[in-house]
């Protein structure tokens, strides 16, 4: 809609802002970067002539511009605006190496872009490192990205170079979690997590984004999860005040398959974390849990994109916000129903605490229905600290500052108390705790 | 009459191809010459005797215009509009400003008497009741038939006539077309004209500021409250003509104004263009409400014809305790391309927006409001019910935010749709942006059929299937159609009956 309400945040003195008018601007100094960047980097990057097709092609969309505000799935994360430094590649830097949040998880790392040589094997799951699939081509296919107003998909296909590729043998039961780390230690990191899940499959996977430095980070996670499968996802992003962290989750759902996908945002300068799902068989399940821990003067920004194509599929996404100091969150969820998918069932919650004055948050929950048989509904909040509640607490003797830390743990805790695996939830609530400790 | 068949007529008044508006007019018009440029607004501006600040106004925006592109947000597909094939000005030859009934051109009163507007005032005032019980009948289609309504009249682009101005001014209130305004109190139309959706607002803001023909100007004086519902009855009937009217509504502290606002147009098969502006502005402790029935041609079954209605309202609650209500039934037109919306500026201010957006054929709707919470303590409503049926879709788009300084802002909003059939769409847009931590913002949406548990329980009580369904159309749309005044309520049940075929079974 046509900005009404204000003007933008932050314009440059003597700029006069022309609402409508079509102007051709000038590249941002981030733009310039970027194609600076792959310029100097090409000879560097892996890939056959398929793959490097492809980078060239995503390196032309950011050459027509960086997505503003006016691009609708763009509305409240200006890129073109936000994203002001591009830090330079060091290929030089080291990133520590963490360990996993559940004990016994098989932990494949990639540092600084770079993924290892030596991995753990694990019984039913067969990785390869993501340089020796771009050099082959075999994942060029998988590399377009998903529309034309997806930078996140063409950042990373212009100038990915490492990552892991995991397939998960048809049947296979895994005890214990498998964790992808993407570690970074500064400059820019562009990584490709693709998983595939077989028939019958089960699986608990750990995507963590963390790392040391002012970087500049875009990962991109591709899953299909086959017929009957059953998965959980989890991603826990923590990275830096300083780090620009630019992530993709896209997920393909089988016939009778169940995707639990658990996002945590707890850092970063400038966040947004996309998650694409489609249902392509039917009896196929999508849940989305999420939980935005936002302080300091970080934007995040998490922008959900659910088709369900076929009939008879099912989804829940439930999202949970909580805004202190100068932060600024984001949530978009589109839930589209394609006109033959009958009998879909789907909702979506979106809620926020609002604790500060300076923060704020904005959200856009959206609907597109072509199917008259379905039942679908979405909510959204956005409020305070319910006084009634703090009352009941300080009544019994607690003081307000306990009481709010109690009533703002359980608001996002609900979330985390859903998933069925006790180690997980426990990993996640000492998560939690860390954040309310560092945030007060 | 059986409930039955009672929702049978409905269907078919609504039906696209049974549109009962769609007669022509045969009256001699006078035109400016197809197509836009300086000349063509200097022309419009000296037909209407205006002022050349005015005709200044109007040429800023127009140079301005030049440089917008079309907006493309909307979810709404249509070919581009050749501006340079549409006439801008279309007014019939006999009304140089008429100033009584007696020297309208009868084809015209015969016009407004088919679409069953009374411009007859003395009649009513002497309360003329048709006895006979076919009249009676013929009378229920009126919706303005109880009560009094004073009505302006506008017939392409012109106001042919305003009803009950006499009685009006004694109460101080000012009910004119905007051109008479322009004319007569041009310190009032200067300080408040462009106050709420400035000329640079939006491309069809802008182009509706550069070629405006006519619509009504409102003012009701401090401490009034207007003695009876106001009304605009907009018609279209040219060929190839667009309809641009600026409507200017001013309710001083503690005013009070309830004004109705009805549109038809003939069944043609090409588009035409309405773009028209709507201002509202409620000073301390005034109250405006503002209902719509729209009912312009939707164009017929395959999608052919229709009217294009891209329309920016707006409302300021400028002072404190102001309240502005739009209520929207929404049923006609090709494309509806509509926010009404309240600017809540005055310190516990209070905005609401209530819509029943029927979509059926191949219209499109894309409508909502906005909600723009900057004073404190302010709060807003928003209620919306869309039903698509046919190959339609259905919009819900709405903005909702709270500026830094509005504490305590308060929102609810509920937005329902409805799907018959499975070749339309409904879709829910909603923004919501907070930026102050004691905003409270709650935003419902659902989509669904009708459901069958409701169905089997309103038949298991021996009600046969088409009249559940109509039951339960009208318990879903039931919050909207309470905020109707009385008068449009009637018309707004026979327009909501929808089609049933496609749910049945």
């Amino acid at each position: 809609m046509p900005a009404l309400s204000g003007k933008p945040r932050e314009m440059p003195e003597g700029k006069v802002r022309l609402m409508n008018i079509h102007t051709q601007p000038l590249r941002t100094t981030a733009e310039t970067a970027l194609i600076d960047a792959f310029g100097d980097r090409l000879s560097l990057l892996p890939g056959d002539g398929a793959v490097m097709l492809k980078r060239d092609d995503a390196i032309e969309s950011i050459k027509h511009g960086l997505p503003t505000r006016r691009v609708e799935s763009w509305h409240y994360t200006d890129l073109r605006r936000l994203l002001n430094a591009i830090p330079d590649f060091d290929p030089a830097a080291a990133a520590n190496a963490i360990a996993p949040i559940v004990e016994g998880a098989a932990v494949f790392a990639v540092q600084n872009g770079v993924s290892s040589m030596k991995v753990p094997t694990v019984e039913g799951i067969t990785v390869q490192r993501l340089t020796d699939k771009l050099i082959d081509g075999s994942i060029a296919p998988g590399l377009d990205p998903y529309g034309s107003d997806d930078a996140i998909g063409a950042l990373n296909t212009a100038f990915v170079a490492d990552g892991y590729f995991v397939d998960i043998a048809d049947g296979t039961q895994l005890e214990r979690p498998i964790e992808l780390q993407n570690l970074q230690a500064g400059g820019q990191t562009h990584v490709r997590l693709p998983v595939r899940v077989g028939a019958g499959a089960r699986a608990t996977i750990v995507e963590r984004q963390t790392g040391g430095g002012a970087a500049l980070v875009s990962s991109v996670s591709q899953l299909v999860v086959g017929e009957g499968a059953d998965v959980t996802w989890l991603i826990v992003q923590e990275q830096p005040e300083t780090a620009t962290h630019l992530a993709q989750f896209k997920a393909h759902i089988g016939k009778n398959a169940k995707l639990t996908l658990f996002v945590m945002n707890a850092g970063g300068k400038l966040v947004r974390q996309e998650v694409i799902v489609k249902t392509i068989g039917e009896g196929a399940d999508f849940k989305l849990r999420g939980i935005n821990l936002l302080a300091g003067d970080t934007h995040t920004d998490v922008t959900m994109v659910l088709d369900h194509a076929v009939p008879h599929t099912t989804s829940t996404e439930i999202v949970r916000n909580v805004v202190t100091g100068k932060a600024r969150g984001v949530f978009q969820g589109r839930i589209n129903v394609h006109q033959y998918a009958q009998k879909t069932n789907a909702k979506m919650a979106c809620n926020t605490l609002l604790l500060s004055d300076d923060g704020e948050f904005s959200t856009k929950p959206e609907l597109e229905i072509f199917a008259d048989d379905v039942v679908c509904g979405h909510g959204a909040t956005v409020t305070e600290i319910d006084h009634n509640h703090l009352f009941y607490l300080m009544a019994r003797g607690v003081d307000e500052k306990s009481a709010r830390g109690l009533l703002v743990k359980a608001f996002v805790a609900e979330v985390i108390e859903e998933l069925d695996n006790e180690a997980i939830v426990e990993a996640l609530e000492a998560k939690l705790d860390e954040w309310f400790v560092a945030h007060g | 009459m059986p409930a039955v068949q009672d929702t049978i007529d409905q269907v078919r008044k609504i039906d696209v191809d049974q549109y009962k508006y769609g007669f022509q007019t045969e009256i001699a018009m006078d035109k400016a010459p197809k197509g836009l440029s300086e000349d063509i607004i200097r022309f419009i501006s000296a037909k209407k005797d205006e002022p050349s600040w005015m005709l200044e106004w109007r040429l800023e925006a127009y140079r301005r215009w030049l440089t917008l592109d079309e907006p493309t947000w909307a979810r709404v597909h249509y070919p581009k509009i050749d501006f340079q094939d549409i006439y801008f000005y279309a007014a019939p030859k006999s009304t140089p400003g008429p100033t009584s009934l007696g020297e309208v051109d009868p084809e015209l009163l015969k016009v407004y008497e088919k679409l069953g507007i009374p411009l007859r005032e003395q009649e009513i005032l002497a309360g003329v009741q048709k006895t006979d019980a076919s009249e009676l009948e013929e009378a229920s289609d009126n919706v303005y038939k109880s009560g009094r309504v004073a009505v302006d009249a506008v017939f392409d682009s012109v106001s042919v006539v305003t009803t009950f101005k006499k009685e009006l001014a004694q109460a101080g209130v000012i009910f004119c077309s905007i051109s008479e305004a322009i004319r007569e109190h041009p310190e009032l139309v200067k300080k408040y004209l462009g106050s709420v959706v400035p000329t640079s607002d939006n491309y069809y803001a802008t182009l509706n500021s550069a070629v405006f023909t006519d619509g009504s100007f409102v003012f009701v004086p401090k401490g009034v409250r207007c003695p009876m519902e106001l009304s605009t009855y907009f018609r279209m009937n040219e060929k190839n003509t667009g309809q641009f009217e600026r409507t200017l509504i001013i309710a001083e502290e503690g005013a009070y104004v309830s004004y109705l606002e009805g549109c038809t147009a003939p069944q043609r098969d090409e588009n035409q263009l309405h773009a028209a502006v709507v201002e509202l502005v409620a000073l301390d402790d005034a109250e405006i409400k503002y209902s719509t029935v729209q009912n312009w041609y939707p164009g017929d079954a395959e999608g052919k014809g229709g009217i294009y209605n891209f329309v920016t309202k707006r409302g300021d609650c400028r002072g404190h305790r102001s309240k502005i209500s739009w209520t929207q039934v929404e049923t006609g037109s090709a494309i509806t391309w509509k926010y009404p919306s309240c600017i809540l500026r005055g310190d516990e201010s209070q905005g609401e927006f209530y819509s029943i957006a029927v979509s059926n054929g191949y219209q499109q709707v894309d409508s909502g409001t906005k909600m723009i919470h900057l004073g404190k303590n302010t709060s807003s409503r928003i209620i919306s019910k869309g039903i698509a049926a046919g190959f339609s879709q259905n919009t819900y788009r709405g903005q909702v935010s709270a500026h830094r300084k509005a504490t305590n802002a308060r929102n609810f909003t509920n937005c329902d749709s409805l799907l018959i059939g499975d070749q339309c769409g409904a879709h829910t847009v909603p923004y919501m942006e907070a930026k102050n931590s004691t905003a409270q913002f709650e935003h419902e949406a659902t989509t669904s059929k009708i459901s069958e548990d409701q169905k089997f329980y309103v038949m298991q009580r021996g009600i046969p299937e088409e009249e559940a369904i109509a039951l339960i159309v009208n318990g879903f749309v039931k919050d909207v159609i309470q905020q109707l005044p009385m008068e449009f309520a009637v018309e707004a049940q026979k327009l909501i009956g929808i089609s049933l075929e496609g749910s049945v079974g």
